[in-house]
Formats: C-alpha cells, structure tokens, sequence
C-alpha cells in the first residue's frame, strides 16, 4: 500500500517536472512550444473525456461538441464582444458547460453504444449550426479577425499573444488547475459513487446511488473541462473552425485516453502526447495520413486496448 | 409554391430512403452483434465506387446486381478478421475500431479514385422527366424509391420467412438461448453482418446516381443514419424504416422554409423524440 | 405499525403472468421467509419490492408510505436494503473500500466533495465496526473479486447493513455455497435479526436456512401465493408439500 502511494506521488511529481520544463527541453529534443502547447491542451481535453469514461464508465463519443463550444465560444467573445482573453475563456467554458447540462437529461438514462450513438449525434447538431451560420461563425472557413490578448493583471502585463513561451505557461496554469479539481473530486466521497457506478451499476442504485443524477453530474463536470480545453485551443490557433465539433475530433479523444490508459489518472495525457506527435509527424510525411491514423485505431484496439500504462502497471504487478 | 413544396418532399423521401436503407444495415448488426459500424458510409462508398468501375464492363443493371454483391462478401471478411475480435468486449473497442475502419475506407476511396466527383451513368431513358409539370419525376428518382421499396420488402422477407431470419430475430432477443439450441452463433452473426453491408452497398449504388460519387459520400449519410435509428426506436427495425423517412421528409420540408437549418432538423427531431419518449417511436421498453 | 405491507401485487412480462396477486405484511423486527419451486415468481416478488421494475399493478406501502413508485435510491433512503441471487459488490474495489462507499452514501456524503476530519474517523470507525460484524476484518485491504464466494456474499450483506435499514431483503443468501460457508452465513443472518432487532425478508432454497431462521413463511407457486404460517403449519400443509415435492420430484 504505502509503496504504491509512493510511487504514484513520485510519477506525479516526474509528469509536473516535464510539463514545467516543456519549453526548455522540447526543442532540445526537435520540438517546439506550440507542439507542447498542443499537447496540454488535448491532453486536458482526453483527461476531462476521462473523468466520465473511464471512471464513471460511460462512453461518449461526442465531446468534440462541447470542445468545440468552448472554443467558438472564446473566439466569439474575442471577435465580438471584448478583447478579453480572461472572459473569452470563462465565457467559453460556460457555453460548453450550459450546453452540455441542457443535453444530459436527455441522454443520461442510456447506456453503452446507445449513449456513445446519442451523446455524436448531438454534436453534429452543433457542427451543422457552426458550418451553416456563415454571417456569425464564418462557415466552414472558419472564425477569424481575432487574436488572443496579451494577459492585463493589473499590476503587469503579460504578452501571451507574441511570446509562445508565455502562453504554453497560462495554459499550463489553466490545466493544473483543472486537472487538480478533477483529482480532488475523484479522491471525494461523491467521486467514490462515479467508481461505484463504474464497477456495478446495479449495486450502486441499490446503495441508495440515484445513478441518472449522478452520472449527470459527472456528465457536466466532464463537459465544464472540455469547454475550457477547447477554448483555450482557440486561443492557441487564433482561429475555430468547424472541424473542433466534428464527430471524429471525439474518436480523437478516446482514442487518447485509452491509447494512454483509461484506468490511470495521467493516461489519456500520455495518450495525448503519443497522438499529436504521431498526427504531426504523419500529416508532414504523407497526403494519406488519415489511413495511418485509421491503421493506429485498429492497432490500438487489436494490441493496446489497456494503454500504454495499463500495460506497464499488468508488468509491474505480473 | 405547392410544386416547391412537393419537389423537396419527394426530395427528401428519396433522401430518407437512402437513410432508411442504410440505418436497416446498421440496426441489423448493431441488434445482434451490439456494435455500432461505423465503417458502414465506407462500405456505401465503396458499393457505388465498386458499380462505376463495373458499369463498362457488365452495365449499370449488371453493376446493380453484382456491386452490393462484392460488397457484402468483403463485410464478411472484414466482420472475420477484425470486428470478430472485439465481440464480447466492452462497446468502446468495436466504437474505435470501425472508426478506425471507416478513416481507412474514406481515405482508400480518395487514394484510388481521387477526392473529385466521378460521373457516374445511368440509362438514359431512367433520366428523363415523366411529366412537365412535375419536372422532378424522372423516372430514375422513381426507380429509385422502387429498389429501396423491394430491398426493405425483401430485408422483411428475409427475416420473416427464411431459418436465417428466423435465428436472426431470435438471436437479436436472447443469443445465449439461441446459440444453446445449437445454432453457430459465430456464423449467424457473420452473416447478419454481411446481410447488413449487403444494403450498405445497393444503397451506394442507387446514391451515386442522385448524389454524385465522392469519397465522402459515406460519411455524409451515416450521422443521418444514427438519428434515424434513434428516433425510430432502438432495437426496432419497422421504427428504423420509419425513422429514416421521416428526417428525410422533415430535411426536404425544411429546405424550402428555412434552407440553412436543412441538416440540423433531424437532430432538433431527435432531441424531440428523447425527450418525449426516450425509447423512441416505435422502439420497446427497456431495450435499452 | 406494519413495516411492510404488500397489496395485492402483480406483474406482467408481455403475456408473461410472473407474479398474481399477491399480498404480504411484515412486521417490524420480523424474519420472513419466501420458498417456493423454481419459476415461482419469488425473485420477481423481491424485484417489485425493492423497486427493480413497478409492478403492472397493486399498491407497496412502506412505514405507512405509498412506495409503489419510486426509484430503488429512494426507497434504500427510507430504510430498505437488499442482495442480490447472484453476488453484486464492486469486485475490483477493496472490502474495505466497498464498505466505504456504503458507509459514506449511508451518512449523507454521496454528493460532497470532502469530508472532514471528523466524519472521516467516524466513517473509517463504521467500516471497522461492519468488518468485524462480518468476520471481514482480516480481508479488509483485499480485492472482493479475489475473495472466496462466502466472504463476497458477507461484504455483500454488510455493505446493505452499512444503509442502517429497517427492513433487509435477502435473495436466497446461501446459493452456491458449501455447508461450512452456509452455516457462517446462517448464524451471521441470526446475528443480525437477534442484535440489531433487523426485520429481514429472505428468499432461501435450503430448507434446514428456512426452517431454522424464519419466524414466518410464505410459500409461492406458479406467480401465486399457496400458504402462509409459521414453519410448524407450513411443515404440516399438505398443498405446500404436494406443490413442492411435485415440483422437486419432476
């Protein structure tokens, strides 16, 4: 018990070390910022996709709805509304958010493939807003005229516009703090009911577990963390397009979280990483990197379907 | 107006029976095997690609006959090598792995036959307008509607009459009874598989010619496809048929009112359907 | 007060009869015993009880409230616990974290986001407490997956009595399992109903259980009651003993 504890906060303290030392040692290695900057983005996108698969044990498919939300949401404020990027984050986190709150009652009483076939086909209904309401969105050219804004703090200014550096830092910041409140919450009581659900619903409602509610819940918090991911994807591209809502922007995210590990707390991030290179790497090299990527899925579920950290925790515990 | 009216309608119909008949081929497999393929608009694609090369050679009734053919026996050995595997398994990994399946097939499609519209040949007479007035009726969008007609009669027949319905049926209600009556469970759901994909392909064939041939023809009708199911009815196949025309008839209407929410109807329709009666129209309670 | 009042139940599966009108009361305090041969509707009876599915009609009065339709959570909030035929715990979760979630939903915590210091000790000191009760305590830090199938079935039974109910349903709580193990949980149902004065409705196919236990039995045949009385008159009933021994026999 007390090894396992010790060996958990040492890789957490390892996964803050490299996310700290991003910047400094990605080029070092034939990276760049902007990649890293990917990475925590998704990787928050893949880890907030996870509170709800991988410990409630429901399978969306759609979030890329509501990543999708939270960044036209961002870059709407920012076009229309005020050259904000404070607000253009927190008001896109709360469109994604009331949406995702508003579409739950609707979904929640389903289960398995029926929930993943409900949860994408509502997020086309968002797709086709954003592609179809070209005087408001820009179509399927996107939203664009608009950056993010150098961060006013009152007391000092920070450029997270020019400097690269500084922005992968405000996501960074972003991220932990996320990422810190969704640890909090499954280490709660309430969060001990979403591993109740996961493991044997049944037994769960006959504890006295009202599951619709609290799958819910988790629901939103999942979406809430999505949105903030997918705002702050704007931010990183100065640009939406409608491809952030598509239905295979979700296959993305869970092909993340269980190519890292659905069943460890920094998987879906791993996963994340593993992804965007290998997106990177073959959109550079091939026209037809799309069949890689379909080839990586099939692979991924014939031969990895426990992730890569659920492989290393079945080899340290064999 | 009323001329306006009746043309996007019957537009819509013709659309809704593409989604129809695509929708039975995904409720066929997901009742019985309980995965959701998404590979299916890759299959579509493929059936109408499969008929443009064959045309030269057999003809367009030849390529009507043989294409879903080919179709079909390819879905029966992509069901034996790969989705046979992720059975049993929980439903994200058949999820990702006919996701997988379908980037590959849209991408293949692309790579071989490139991401422009191919022509694709119809005989002419089917293409000439029946009427004056109704300058939309040509006889191709009735013929059409025919196929789609006699494919759903015989899907029935199929099912209803044949020992491979029959199994098909029971096994969509209890498999485990089924397969301890001596049925080989393994083949039947090879088959319902392929039975699926088989209408996959003639629903690609009969689109290419109303909607053009292109890679993405398949993943442009599969969402459609989803909602149709849902709003029909899990587990129903009646409520599947029913499904599909309805969002087709309501996408048709839409596009003479309000042209640019023409996509989004189906899924304001589908938000309808969960909340006034979650199981949707014609689907059983507790299937779920 | 009667805890439990049952009127006039019944329930249909398509043209499926698999419960007829039944009725039942149980007493504050009182082990009740359902027997009755295979496809008697007995689990059926105990899935409308606790709320599985509603029943097609007939009404379920629980401490003097029209229970009858609400959810399986509501009906555990105001006292009622059941187990399962077929063991149902969180198999890849510790006893002791099994126990926990029982405990803390028990307590009122399901939805906080933590707890404090103190509710925490009193928590931990609950989950000991039920341990103990079960004979659990050595296998606390263990996998319930990996545990024999008696000890499952007692994490099971004490995670229902972490609810604190008034009124525990079991389903047939001695299935699958050796005498040694039988007995264990015999005496641990004895245990309960005599200290913790539980009132306990128990569906059992091991008769020496029934007899043993039961203050009351209730026999059902094909959806429909046959008899009720103590086991003395249901030892004696001739309709019991022809619908059973029939049943057995075939």
């Amino acid at each position: 018990m007390r090894g396992d504890d010790l060996q958990k906060r040492a890789a957490t303290a390892i996964v803050w070390l490299l996310l700290i030392g991003a910047p400094y040692w990605l080029p070092a290695i034939g990276g760049y910022t902007e990649l890293g900057t990917r990475v925590v983005v998704l990787g928050l996108a893949a880890m907030s996709l996870n509170f709800l698969l991988g410990y409630t044990g429901v399978l969306s498919f759609g979030h890329a709805a509501y990543f999708g939300l939270g960044a036209y949401g961002a870059g709407m404020t920012l076009r229309y509304l005020v050259p904000s990027t404070g607000l253009s984050v927190i008001i896109g986190t709360l469109v994604g958010t009331i949406a995702a709150a508003i579409i739950g009652p609707m979904i929640i009483r389903l289960r398995g493939v029926y929930f993943a076939m409900v949860t994408i086909a509502f997020g086309q209904t968002f797709y086709f807003i954003a592609f179809r309401w070209n005087t408001v969105t820009g179509g399927d050219d996107g939203l664009i005229g608009w950056t993010r804004q150098p961060l006013n703090l009152g007391f000092a200014t920070i450029d997270i516009l020019k400097s690269s550096v500084a922005f992968y830092y405000f996501v960074l910041v972003l991220f932990a703090v996320a990422v810190g409140i969704m640890a909090w919450l499954l280490r709660s009581p309430f969060g001990r009911t979403l591993l109740a659900i996961r493991e044997n619903e049944r037994r769960a409602r006959f504890l006295g577990i009202p599951v619709d509610q609290h799958i819910w819940i988790s629901w939103v918090i999942s979406c809430c963390f999505v949105s903030l991911a997918g705002a702050l994807y704007a931010l990183l591209n100065n640009f939406v397009d409608p491809r952030t809502l598509y239905w295979s922007q979700s296959g993305d995210f869970v092909i993340m979280a269980v190519l890292g590990g659905m069943r460890s707390f920094w998987g879906p991030l791993l996963g994340a990483a593993i992804f965007v290179v290998l997106q990177d790497y073959l959109s550079s090299q091939t026209q037809n990197w799309m069949s890689f990527v379909g080839l990586f899925f099939v692979l991924v579920v014939l031969f990895f379907p426990r992730g890569v950290l659920g492989i290393i925790r079945r080899r340290a515990t064999a | 107006m009323t001329q306006l009216v009746l043309f996007n309608v019957f537009n819509g119909l013709i659309v809704g029976a593409f989604y129809a008949l695509m929708a039975l081929g995904l409720s066929l497999i997901l009742n019985l095997s309980g995965v959701i393929n998404f590979a299916h608009g890759g299959f579509l694609a493929l059936g109408g690609y499969l008929a443009y090369m064959m045309i030269p050679y057999v003809g367009f009734w030849g390529a009507l006959v043989f294409a879903p053919f080919v179709t079909a026996i390819l879905g029966l050995i992509v069901e034996r090598v790969l989705i046979r595997r992720v059975y049993g398994r929980d439903p994200l990994y058949s999820l990702l792995l006919t996701f997988g399946l379908a980037f590959m097939f849209e991408d293949g499609t692309r790579y071989i036959w490139g991401a422009q519209s191919l022509p694709f040949q119809v005989p002419g007479w089917l293409m000439a307008p029946l009427s004056v007035d109704y300058f939309f009726l040509t006889g191709y969008r009735l013929f059409m509607v025919l196929m789609v007609a006699i494919a759903v009669a015989g899907l029935f027949a199929i099912l209803t009459y044949t020992r491979l319905g029959m199994r098909i049926r029971a096994g969509t209600l209890d498999l485990e009874t089924v397969s301890v009556l001596g049925v080989n469970v393994r083949i039947l759901r090879n088959l319902n598989f392929g039975l699926g994909i088989y209408l996959a392909g003639l629903a690609g064939v009969l689109a290419v010619g109303q909607l053009g041939l292109q890679p993405t023809i398949g993943t442009s009708l599969i969402m459609p496809s989803f909602v149709a199911i849902i709003v029909g009815g899990l587990g129903s196949l009646p409520g599947t048929l029913l499904g599909g025309l309805l969002i087709g008839v309501a996408s048709g209407v839409t596009t003479v009112f309000f042209p640019s929410a023409t996509e989004a109807v189906m899924y304001i329709m589908m938000a309808a359907v969960l909340l006034v009666r979650p199981r949707g129209l014609l689907g059983e309670e507790g299937r779920f | 007060m009667s805890l439990l009042r049952v009127e006039n139940v019944s329930k249909h599966f398509g043209s499926l009869v698999a419960v007829n009108n039944i009725s039942m009361v149980v007493e504050p305090g009182e082990l009740r015993a359902v027997i009755g041969p295979n496809g008697a509707g007995k689990t059926t009876f105990f899935n409308l009880i606790s709320g599985f599915f509603p029943p097609t009609s007939g009404r379920i009065v629980f401490d003097g409230e029209d229970i009858t339709a609400l959810l399986p959570a509501r009906r555990v909030w105001r006292g009622m616990a059941r187990t399962f035929q077929i063991t149902e715990v969180f198999p890849e979760l510790t006893v002791r974290e099994n126990l926990r979630i029982a405990v803390e939903v028990a307590a009122g915590n399901r939805l906080n986001p933590w707890l404090s210091r103190d509710a925490d000790g009193e928590i931990r000191a609950r989950i000991v407490e039920l341990m103990d009760m079960g004979g659990l305590g050595e296998k606390a830090d263990r996998l319930v997956g990996e545990l024999a199938h008696g000890d499952q079935r007692a994490t099971e039974i004490m995670m229902a009595l972490a609810l604190k109910p008034r009124l525990l349903l079991l389903d047939e709580p001695t299935a699958g399992m050796g005498d040694q193990e039988t007995y264990d949980i015999t005496q641990l149902i004895r245990k309960l109903h005599r200290e913790e004065k539980l009132a306990i409705v128990l569906i059992e196919h091991d008769m020496r259980v029934v007899f043993h236990l039961a203050d009351r039995i209730m026999v059902l045949a094909e959806g429909e009651p046959l008899a009720e009385g103590t086991p003395r008159e249901i030892g004696a009933n001739e309709a019991v003993q022809a619908a059973y021994l029939g049943k057995a026999a075939a």
